[in-house]
């Protein structure tokens, strides 16, 4: 009897399983915009109107009633990214009509669920929908969005907050962001500042002057994007540099940037920094790339010695920037031909490289 | 035979049965929720990528490629050729030739005009001495090729995370295609998380699939029955254990055929068992035992969209060839750390992943041919009831087909693959096989592993000869 009940209880699960299956089909069918009548009912309204150039009132509200359903927003993206490439013009112009339905948009999807409000600034981002327009109802949706536990949320509300461009919303966020506890990885704000599309130079402003107010990985982040941006900021980056009080890693990544933006005061401080007989042998390592960049006779005897490092790495970036401050084989044949396997091996692959480079192509 | 003698074989008879029952009731239990779970993480996946809850932009996490090769002079070529048409910002291809006896550095070296070079390598892991490096700098892509002597595939890899020069690694087997999406896809969640060591991907049959440019323009179940079986397989098994114990970072298999792994975490553990034939495995149980004992936060991660075409044997002397060996290294890995079982320290790694390991992949074949055996006595005996036995593999089997076709169907729902209606009804005709005759055959096969493994110690050429 007992196994009759578990064959019967495993039967219906069978079953269960079954219309779970033909249920998941149905659904993907019925979720699929395009096989909607309402949503062709939707396409010709939108479509028409974009021929006639702009959203008039009728159509807008048509919109803010639609759009409240994440499926027409979706519909409104396929057709709009559909139509960029053969008419960009339109787009953009029928697309700038739409800013006031966005805005009553907001309030709609700051209270759906994480899953739907996460598409919400990534359509404003995408159709640039605020660029260089600061409305504090959909900025304040946005800063709010950067706390939320969904990654997709967070990132896609500063997306669309760089793509506005006010200085102020965004270093607001990062600072939101950076005492919400959650994990953000520093690359995807380093990308995402790059792309800011107000004020460089008062975003750069604004985050220097608040740069101890933020945690090391948020600083990081910071760090890395003034290297990619700009030579700028060579003085406060010899100030993190040469702070001995400041974390290792933000005093590697002050390296870093003189080793991309060559900046005279700093030469003493990574001749030092490549001298340095600590254990934190990555002083050595990045000073040695980062002298490259700083061709002098001084230079060349200290990477000449640094070939003779103890760590593998310092050694091979040694190499690397000799042959990148284009010392000749003739110039270092004692080194070559000297009893230092290690010194020599790393020499002669980078120069062998450095040929290799030239000639080959596939 | 006495009458106490007849109780007791009775009694242990009956033992055994309740004990079978209950392994099954656990066994479909666990197929059932990671099906379900599986299931709708796939679902789930899907409908993130529909309202754009993704990480579209390209974040350019420099990654090099791994591909240990031995005898792959036919295939080598067109690994590399699709390798370099990723659509990826920065990585590195490193194919190591791990002394093969054909021409696989010859064709290499022709076909992308290689050029020797004395490159110093940092002998991290310990791994057999190079003979020869070459170097070629394409439009966008490194390409190193080192030959060293043999030594066995994880020595290849290892040597491989010695050269490669970037902060993660990836290992895919010659002969293996990636979509041009596939690095972007197994990277993200390293992006997502923090301190991701090591992220599966999904490895699927490429038997039966016209691949363009890593593309798969066209999708078909394959011809061969084998093959077939194997698709249905990689998806039930793809599909449920691996979303299953994603979901609470117990995964204890990232297939050797795709990958992605954190450097320096690697070469803290140690890289690839080369003592072992499931190096693959060993790996990962490796680094969750040296991030435990060491107090090092670490996640791996599976990456349900990071797809990767491999051809799976198409003849049983080749499957029992890959299959034996996938036990053997198995049993070696469960064996060597087998302090991890049962162990607190570990938590749900050690009291559900290794235990399901044990329990429903490793000792199955035994279990189970155990239980073949209890049926034949206990109806020698008069202890069965043949009526509820037949109503009990009916409806295990039908249950195995049901989970094996929502896996199947999920996966296709999910991928954007178009099956035609033929393959689908093909494909729940050949789940009853598969179910029903496949899986018994699998079973043997698993199960006379470490028969000939005493007997003839499947040599280091077999372990390489057979890519999983």
């Amino acid at each position: 009897m007992n196994v009759e009940i578990l064959v019967y209880a495993y039967f219906e699960i069978c079953l269960a399983m079954i219309a779970f299956n033909i249920a998941s089909a149905l659904a993907f069918k019925m979720n699929d915009p395009k096989l909607s009548k309402k949503s062709d009912g939707f396409s010709k309204t939108v479509l028409r109107q974009l021929e006639s150039g702009e959203a008039d009132d009728r159509h807008r509200k048509y919109l803010r009633k639609k759009l409240r359903h994440i499926n027409y927003l979706m519909e409104l993206d396929g057709i709009l990214d559909g139509l960029f490439d053969e008419k960009p013009d339109e787009v953009r112009r029928y697309v700038e009509t739409l800013s006031p339905v966005f805005v009553y948009l907001t309030l709609e999807y700051s209270k759906k669920n994480q899953l739907q409000a996460a598409y919400y600034p990534y359509i404003i981002k995408k159709y640039r929908l605020f660029t260089g327009t600061k409305i504090s109802a959909v900025v304040d949706m946005l800063t709010h969005m950067v706390q939320n536990s969904s990654l997709y949320c967070r990132e896609n509300a500063l997306q669309a907050l760089y793509n506005i461009g006010d200085v102020g919303s965004v270093v607001n966020a990062l600072k939101l962001l950076d005492g919400s506890g959650y994990y953000h990885n520093p690359k995807m704000i380093t990308d995402g500042l790059l792309e800011f599309t107000g004020d460089r130079e008062k975003l750069d402003f604004r985050l220097w002057a608040c740069f101890d107010e933020f945690n090391i990985p948020m600083q990081l982040a910071f760090m890395d994007y003034f290297r990619f941006e700009s030579g700028c900021h060579t003085e406060k980056m010899l100030e993190v540099m040469t702070d001995k009080s400041a974390d290792l890693d933000l005093r590697l990544a002050a390296i870093r940037y003189f080793a991309k933006h060559s900046y005279g005061p700093a030469r003493e401080a990574l001749y030092s920094f490549a001298c340095d007989t600590s254990p934190e042998w990555e002083y050595r390592a990045i000073a040695a790339t980062a002298l490259a960049n700083y061709p002098a006779p001084k230079t060349e005897r200290i990477l000449r010695d640094l070939l003779f490092d103890r760590n593998w790495y310092v050694r091979y970036n040694a190499a690397d920037s000799l042959e990148r401050l284009g010392v000749e084989y003739d110039e270092l044949v004692d080194i070559f031909e000297g009893g230092d396997r290690y010194a020599s091996d790393m020499l002669r692959y980078r120069f062998d490289r450095k040929k290799l480079g030239g000639e080959v192509t596939v | 035979m006495s009458d106490s003698v007849f109780l007791i074989v009775k009694s242990i008879l009956s033992w055994v049965n309740s004990f079978f029952v209950v392994y099954l009731i656990g066994y479909s239990t666990f197929l059932f929720l990671s099906v379900v779970i599986g299931s709708s993480e796939l679902y789930k996946r899907r409908r993130q990528d529909k309202l754009k809850n993704t990480l579209f932009k390209n974040y350019y996490v420099p990654i090099s490629i791994i591909v240990p090769a031995y005898n792959e002079a036919l295939a080598v070529v067109s690994t590399v050729e699709s390798l370099l048409d990723l659509d990826y910002k920065l990585y590195e291809i490193i194919v190591v030739d791990d002394g093969s006896k054909d021409d696989t550095s010859g064709e290499l070296i022709a076909a992308f005009d290689m050029h020797p070079i004395r490159r110093p390598i940092q002998r991290k892991i310990e791994c057999q001495p190079d003979e020869f490096v070459y170097e070629a700098i394409c439009e966008k892509v490194p390409l190193t090729l080192i030959r060293k002597k043999n030594g066995g595939r994880a020595d290849a890899l290892n040597m491989g995370i010695n050269a490669c020069k970037y902060p993660y690694f990836i290992c895919i087997g010659a002969g293996s295609v990636l979509p041009q999406d596939s690095l972007s896809r197994i990277i993200r969640p390293v992006l997502e998380h923090q301190n991701v060591v090591a992220v599966g991907g999904v490895v699927r049959p490429a038997n039966g699939v016209t691949i363009e440019h890593g593309r798969a323009i066209k999708y078909k179940l394959p011809r061969n029955l084998l093959a077939c079986m194997q698709v249905l397989e990689y998806d039930r098994s793809f599909l449920a254990s691996r979303i299953l114990f994603d979901k609470f970072g117990g995964s204890l298999l990232i297939s050797g055929t795709f990958g992605l792994f954190k450097k320096d975490a690697v070469i803290a553990a140690g890289g690839y068992d080369t003592s072992t034939m499931g190096e693959d495995m060993e790996l990962i149980v490796k680094l969750h035992e040296y991030c435990t004992l060491n107090d090092i936060p670490y996640c791996v991660k599976y990456a349900t969209d990071a797809v990767c075409w491999s051809r799976v044997p198409e003849n049983l002397r080749d499957l029992c060839r890959q299959r034996k060996r996938c036990h053997l290294g198995l049993f070696q890995s469960v064996w060597k750390h087998r302090r991890m079982l049962f162990d607190p320290k570990y938590g749900a790694v050690s009291f559900v992943s290794f235990l399901c390991f044990l329990i429903y992949v490793l000792l199955s074949p035994f279990i189970e041919i155990l239980g073949a055996v209890s049926i034949v006595a206990s109806f020698f005996t008069g202890l069965l009831n043949i009526r509820s036995l037949i109503m009990i593999f009916a409806v295990y089997t039908v249950f195995g087909c049901v989970l094996t076709m929502t896996a199947f169907f999920a996966r296709m729902q999910t991928v954007d693959l178009k099956v035609r209606a033929t393959d689908a009804l093909r494909a729940i005709l050949i789940c009853f096989i598969e179910v029903t005759f496949f899986r018994f055959i699998m079973l043997f096969i698993r199960s006379t592993a470490f028969f000939g493994y005493k007997k003839k110690k499947l040599t280091q050429e077999n372990k390489r000869k057979i890519g999983v």
